[in-house]
């Protein structure tokens, strides 16, 4: 008798945790992240995580779409002055843009003109805490010409005058009572926040219907979406930081994919890839993520030409990105990624060359000394360091490779570590850092880079520290180049300033450029429509495209 | 047992200094050859940057144990001054030295050591260049950890000191006029080294672990320098795929914990037959 | 009354200790990397920036830290614990679910652990020198040499990589509620109740043959009363009461004793949120919740000594 209770209780006990893939209706997909947003209203504090959710539910006026072209989510047509739907004006530009007639929000009401002239004024507020105000301040009046129609006067003319992404409507008869009660309370009161399931808040093909804070979203059909009707009529989003729990729940079925713009990191994702290949792709995709050294010009080591040259001739970055991430983080040259439309190929490149390194540091005067360490005539020891986000497996590792690669060229690295708010709210921020600081700019398809080399964009104590010009970089004919593309509307000589600014870039180097980093979806053999987008516009703002097969 | 757990030191001692001349060089990066299988050029394998595993096992020992050594004997130093001078003094002296002593041992051990650890240097105006070094790295742990261990190494001298002092030969060496610190130092001390030498080399093992803990967190030994602790971190996230990564450090900190546990047990039983047995913090 | 002035006197000291903690830890936050001023004011929503301008006169870096520090606790006496970066929230309200989950942890770990501990000990007891009393003493001394987060790495790479039968960390992603929780509960239970049991079990073992030797057991004994009687009824009573002390001191670790294991097994509870609040330069998290595992482990000792007072007549009747 016993021996027959025992027999049972090891047959149950084999039997229970043989789990199979999640045998959940075909109509519902579980997405895995590694964050959980901190609030959902569209407009306040910039969070991928946000984003990412909101993509689902919410969609801007225009966006980039996955081969990087605005595309109109809400719209009916891209205004252009070709089609004369926008009209220069002194040195502004007057934008008119028409409301697709089925967009509405989750409990019927149309989205209006009266919408974006709302979202437009809670944006312009000081105290309102919009995260992205520039575009916001840039719009100096808006004329509504209809319900659906409007016009946007901007109050300078730029080539991406139509690209309005940063401007995200917000629902005028549910948000505009607790705006106006008190506009500096209002990223406390919105109703994103207080009132998540809301349906009347979403105009997407999906509307929030379930948070569980910390934890998990549940998003459901919206009724009213006048678009193509999506596969799924559930998603679930999971938030799991843990990377070890993610891909433990992917096996077991608690989650069906893993997205890329929250995901696992690149080599843990391929290690996965090569394990259970047989049930998961990996897809990745080149994003315009540009991880590079940002160098401080200030320093006298540094602001030698030829040792910054000699710096980056000394890394294998062709084997680092092949060994470390599988060939699928492209080598950088400047700061433009390689599917951006005006990247240029034929630009100065740097490619692994230590005996010309080592030629030309002996020119700048940094001796081989004993130690195996290089110094200079007064004995000073060419002697680096390098400060880079805390907590990121992959940029310390990548430390350790730069700092073993130009050990032996003789140049000694020390790597430090900052918590990310310390390194981006103080260091870089007010220029603190000693030599190199190693981080990615993340940007937007053709992004100018007024901010980061401009010579009007070094922060300072005296204007607060604003601007993103970390390396301290001064070249009139710099300056010129990105005024000059600003405002260039004609593509063909756009084209040829961009590849003029790339070269001067190549030359110069006020960073090393190291790689772009790539984005990394588990999906399921069977989801297919998904596609990596590569850029701040997440995969989901074409989610209706997405379907099981 | 406690040849037992000598001899495993000794093994562990030999192999770290015999390292540099069989095994490559534990910052030697190969990228090409990263998670590899154990193989005759590379014992137990390499890790996420294809540096061998066994050459970084045997160099973070050999930092671990350094740590561990110098901590026990720091704490053990301030442990003895402040529990000799409470117990022979007695009084004001003996309330406030046992209160402080008191108050730290009611402190949270790892909550504090973070904030300890988590402190920058810069800011107490050590050079930045100094900060590279081995030496830089392990004392500063050295000093962060005997801070707050040195507290049952005092209790336990102190109630050393307290029976010794009521002994014949103390109480004659007082009427003949010796001062107290020579009093404390040739007469005190010398009889109550045994329970100081049990209680030290029974912390040792608990330093490691601590240590490694520190450094699994990424405050203690930070890398390129190996560490068993800082070994462990990176096998969190490889886990999966390349679990070896997660055993061998491990399994050294705990070979080598039990052999310096093993060790204190013996002398314990050697030198103090009857005595109690001896705290070991959690 | 000696009881309660003593009580009185305990408690008076552990304010005094907590109160310099918060100076020293203080004073430490100001050698975190960052500046910790600007850290600590510039998270919260709250603040205009006239506000922020305000505090910054006031805590500014200009102001000796002492003077930072007396200010900084008049704010916290007003039951002003400031705002959490890291969580975007009031801190009380960051800490609240932390302090539950880990209350959580260490509650049912402690179970488990002396629910497994104190049979085996005691069985160990009654047959000194068996193959059982060597077994439990070589749990004991390996449970002191394993470092707790192998410990957990190693129930990972076992449950819940290769055998899949557990979920690999994490508590928050359990929708499925009471089930789901329990299933991440077990392996980091498991972890802390390993690493226990061998320390209980000892302490265990060694207070009931303590108890042996006495007297009253051997007269229990001679009266002919039943050897489980003896044992149950007399014995493991006497011996219960060391136990208790131990068990009174678990307690004080209730916030801080975990923190590896949590960190591990990302269990989002007190421990993981100092660790988190530290690297994450939140000095407002950091400061309160470091203070509020002190304020518990003194706590602990507290209760240690009052249990030992209490349950040991011997003891009272001295004082």
């Amino acid at each position: 008798m016993r021996r027959l209770l025992a027999a049972l209780l090891l047959t149950v006990l084999f039997a229970a945790p043989a789990r199979a893939p999640a045998a959940a209706a075909r109509d519902e997909l579980v997405i895995g992240i590694t964050q959980f947003p901190a609030t959902f209203n569209p407009a306040i504090e910039s969070m991928l995580a946000k984003t990412y959710v909101l993509a689902f539910a919410q969609r801007p006026i225009t966006a980039y779409d996955a081969s990087w072209q605005l595309a109109c989510l809400l719209c009916e047509t891209l205004p252009s002055l070709e089609n004369g739907l926008a009209k220069v004006e002194g040195k502004g530009i007057a934008v008119t843009y028409t409301l697709r007639p089925d967009a509405r929000w989750g409990d019927g009401v149309p989205v209006t003109s009266d919408d974006v002239v709302f979202s437009w004024s809670v944006g312009r507020h000081p105290q309102s805490g919009v995260a992205s105000a520039e575009l916001f301040r840039r719009i100096t009046r808006i004329e509504v010409k209809d319900s659906r129609t409007f016009t946007l006067h901007i109050d300078r003319l730029t080539f991406d005058y139509n690209a309005i992404n940063d401007l995200r409507v917000l629902p005028a008869h549910l948000e505009r009572r607790r705006f106006e009660a008190a506009p500096a309370e209002y990223r406390n009161r919105t109703a994103y926040d207080q009132d998540t399931t809301n349906p009347g808040l979403y105009n997407g093909p999906y509307r929030i219907a379930q948070v569980v804070q910390g934890s998990s979203v549940v998003l459901d059909l919206n009724p009213y979406w006048g678009g193509a009707k999506p596969a799924f009529t559930r998603i679930v989003i999971k938030a799991i930081e843990n990377t070890a729990s993610l891909e433990a729940n992917l096996l077991s079925g608690g989650i069906d994919m893993i997205a890329g713009e929250l995901g696992l990191p690149l080599d843990q994702s391929l290690a996965f890839a090569r394990r259970h290949g047989d049930r998961f792709t990996v897809v990745t995709k080149p994003s315009l993520t540009y991880e590079h050294l940002d160098l401080n010009l200030g320093s006298p080591i540094l602001a030698d030409l030829r040792v910054r040259r000699a710096l980056l001739l000394a890394l294998d970055r062709d084997t680092m990105t092949r060994q470390l991430f599988d060939g699928r983080q492209p080598v950088a040259h400047s700061m433009v990624p390689p599917l951006d439309w005006v990247h240029a190929d034929d630009i100065r490149q740097y490619p692994y060359d230590p005996a010309q390194a080592a030629a030309l540091l002996d020119e700048a005067g940094w001796k081989m000394g004993d130690g195996g360490v290089r110094a200079d005539a007064k004995g000073g020891r060419l002697a680096l360091e390098l400060v880079t986000t805390a907590g990121n497996r992959s940029r310390e590792l990548v430390a350790q490779v730069l700092q073993a690669q130009w050990r032996k060229l003789g140049i000694e690295l020390r790597i430090k570590t900052e918590p990310p708010r310390v390194l981006f709210g103080e260091t870089v921020t007010k220029r603190k850092f000693v030599h190199m600081a190693m981080f990615a700019w993340y940007s937007a398809p053709e992004n100018v880079p007024h901010s980061t080399l401009h010579s009007d964009a070094i922060p300072t104590a005296a204007n607060g520290w604003s601007g993103q010009n970390y390396t301290g970089y001064v070249n009139p004919r710099m300056d010129r180049l990105i005024e000059a593309i600003e405002t260039e509307l004609d593509r063909a000589r756009r084209q040829a300033l961009w590849h003029q600014l790339q070269a001067l870039y190549a030359e110069d180097l006020p960073a090393l450029p190291l790689y772009f980093k790539a984005d990394a979806f588990i999906l399921p053999k069977g989801l297919k429509g998904l596609e990596p987008t590569g850029h701040q516009d997440p995969s989901p703002y074409w989610v209706e495209t997405w379907r099981w097969e | 047992m406690t040849r037992c757990g000598a001899a495993i030191l000794i093994v562990l001692l030999l192999a770290a200094g015999l390292a540099p001349l069989i095994l490559p060089p534990p910052d030697a990066l190969d990228l090409a050859a990263r998670f590899a299988a154990p193989s005759p050029e590379h014992l137990l394998g390499t890790d996420e940057l294809g540096r061998d595993l066994a050459a970084r096992l045997l160099h973070g020992g050999r930092i671990s144990l350094t740590v561990a050594v110098a901590t026990a004997v720091l704490a053990a130093l301030i442990g003895t001054a402040i529990g000799m001078v409470a117990g022979y003094h007695g009084g004001v002296a003996d309330a406030l030295l046992m209160r402080l002593t008191d108050g730290v041992m009611a402190l949270p051990l790892l909550p504090l050591l973070i904030v300890l650890a988590a402190a920058d240097p810069v800011k107490l105006g050590v050079p930045a260049a100094a900060m590279d070094s081995e030496g830089f790295a392990i004392g500063r742990l050295v000093v962060i950890i005997a801070c707050v261990g040195w507290t049952t190494v005092a209790r336990l001298v102190r109630a050393s000191t307290l029976s010794v002092r009521a002994r014949d030969y103390v109480r004659a060496a007082v009427a003949m006029g010796a001062s107290p610190g020579r009093i404390m130092l040739c007469h005190i001390l010398p009889n109550i080294a045994s329970p100081v030498v049990v209680a030290t080399t029974l912390s040792v093992g608990n330093i490691i672990l601590i240590e490694s803990a520190l450094s699994f967190l990424g405050l203690g030994i930070r890398p390129p320098l190996a560490s068993w602790g800082n070994m462990l971190t990176g096998a969190m996230d490889v886990v999966w795929s390349t679990p070896a990564l997660a055993v061998w450090p491990g399994a050294a900190i705990f070979l080598t914990v039990t052999a310096f546990n093993l060790l204190g047990d013996g002398l314990q039983r050697a030198l103090n037959p009857r005595g109690d047995w001896a705290e070991t913090a959690h | 009354m000696g009881m309660i002035s003593a009580g009185a006197a305990r408690l008076l000291q552990s304010l005094a200790v907590l109160l310099v903690m918060s100076f020293v830890v203080y004073g430490l936050m100001g050698l975190m990397p960052g500046d910790p001023i600007d850290l600590m004011i510039a998270g919260d929503p709250h603040l205009t920036a006239a506000d922020a301008v305000r505090l910054k006169l006031l805590y500014g870096l200009d102001r000796p830290w002492t003077e930072r520090w007396l200010r900084w606790l008049l704010q916290v006496l007003h039951g002003e614990l400031g705002y959490s970066r890291l969580y975007a929230r009031p801190v009380l309200a960051a800490m609240l679910p932390a302090m539950l989950n880990t209350a959580t942890l260490m509650a049912a770990s402690l179970v488990v652990t002396l629910a497994v501990a104190l049979p085996l000990g005691i069985a160990a007891s009654l047959r000194p020198g068996s193959l059982l009393d060597g077994a439990v003493n070589l749990l004991a001394f390996a449970s002191v040499s394993l470092p707790v987060f192998w410990l957990g790495l190693m129930l990972i790479v076992v449950f819940a990589v290769t055998l899949a039968w557990l979920p690999a960390g994490g508590m928050a992603e359990a929708t499925a509620g009471g089930a789901g929780v329990l299933a991440h509960l077990v392996l980091p239970v498991g972890a802390l109740a390993l690493a226990g049991i061998g320390q209980y079990a000892r302490h265990m073992r060694a207070a009931m043959m303590a108890e042996a030797g006495h007297d009253y057991i051997r007269t229990a004994k001679a009266k002919g009363c039943s050897p489980w009687r003896v044992v149950l009824g007399h014995q493991l009573r006497n011996a219960l009461i060391p136990i208790t002390t131990i068990v009174a001191l678990e307690v004080g670790g209730l916030f801080s004793g975990a923190l590896i294991t949590e960190t591990v097994f990302a269990w989002p509870g007190m421990g993981r949120l100092i660790y988190d609040s530290v690297m994450g330069n939140d000095f407002n998290l950091a400061l309160s919740g470091l203070l509020l595992a002190t304020a518990v482990t003194l706590l602990g000792s507290i209760l240690a000594d009052l249990a030992y007072w209490r349950l040991d007549p011997r003891v009272r009747r001295r004082s």
